[in-house]
């Protein structure tokens, strides 16, 4: 008798709820996807501006500025996240956990140092990630962006729900 | 060769059934009993007691006898939608006959304090035990 059969024969038939309506945290790791896409964006139009007139100036230093406030969002929302919502169960479930959250706090940093679509890329794909895992241990479908590489233009926001 | 195994064997084998049929007896009634009546837990209102995915042992006749007791852990339907089963510990058992419970992650939980004390004959049973995972079995308290 193979050990899945054991398995089946032991399992319980009914589920009991340990049940609350309101869940202890409302987490959503969407915010970080959206700051991080927008430092993407960020970085795009930066590169844009071609001119050094006042207009011009104006521009390249709000882009700056909306690109540090944001690289400094995901920054924090990616930090509640870990120490708020993930219990050591779900670390042995993903080891890699710690390891990604300390790369997305790294890879933040270089997205308001540099100007750097490689650098604002890696940010995305890693919050990406951080999301998926997030999905997986809530057993609810993933909500991806679509990443703006695959053609999407940076600024139009396109999600892709799947089964976890 | 076989005798002789046999024989050495024999003594303790014997002596162990028998001890098992004597002081497992009420026990392995109480598994049996509740073997039908095994399930598997869902959320975390009763952290840090039962997680879920933790499989039980509901006895179906604990309160055949006698009313639940403050500090069991039982199982009922949710008032609020019959249809599905709570598990939660008692807190209060009312004069009346009611009881209310509560999780044991108060902050976590939705239980009498939400919707109100039950029938203590709406408690379907009391979960006594826990089989899986391997290194959290053993009696509920």
């Amino acid at each position: 008798m193979s050990f899945t059969r054991v398995m089946d024969a032991l399992k319980p038939r009914r589920t009991v709820h340990a049940h609350c309506d309101v869940p202890c945290g409302i987490y959503d790791p969407a915010t970080a996807q959206l700051a991080a896409r927008t430092v993407s964006r960020m970085v795009e139009l930066i590169g844009a501006i071609g001119g050094t007139e006042v207009e011009d100036r104006n521009k390249f230093a709000r882009c700056v500025a909306v690109k540090e406030q944001h690289a400094e969002q995901v920054k924090r929302e990616v930090q509640v996240i870990w120490s708020d919502y993930f219990k050591p169960e779900h670390l042995t479930q993903f080891p890699e956990l710690h390891d990604l959250t300390w790369k997305i706090l790294k890879a933040a940093g270089k997205c308001k140092q540099s100007v750097d679509a490689a650098a604002a890329a890696d940010l995305e794909m890693q919050v990406a990630r951080f999301a998926e895992i997030f999905w997986t241990t809530k057993n609810a479908p993933v909500h991806s962006m679509k990443p703006s590489a695959d053609g999407a233009p940076k600024n139009a926001i396109a999600w892709e729900v799947r089964a976890a | 060769m076989r005798r002789a195994l046999r024989r050495a064997l024999g003594r303790p084998l014997r002596l162990g059934v028998l001890a098992l049929a004597i002081l497992g007896a009420p026990w392995v009634g109480r598994v049996i009993r509740s073997w039908p009546h095994r399930v598997a837990v869902e959320g975390r209102s009763m952290a840090p007691t039962l997680g879920a995915g933790d499989w039980l042992l509901v006895d179906p006749a604990a309160y055949r006898d006698h009313r639940p007791a403050v500090g069991d852990i039982v199982v009922a339907p949710d008032p609020r939608e019959p249809a599905r089963l709570l598990v939660k510990r008692v807190a209060v058992v009312g004069a009346d006959g009611s009881v209310e419970l509560r999780g044991d992650a108060l902050d976590a939980s939705t239980d009498s304090r939400a919707f109100g004390p039950l029938p203590s004959a709406a408690v379907m049973g009391r979960a006594w035990a826990r089989y899986w995972p391997p290194r959290r079995v053993g009696l509920l308290r």
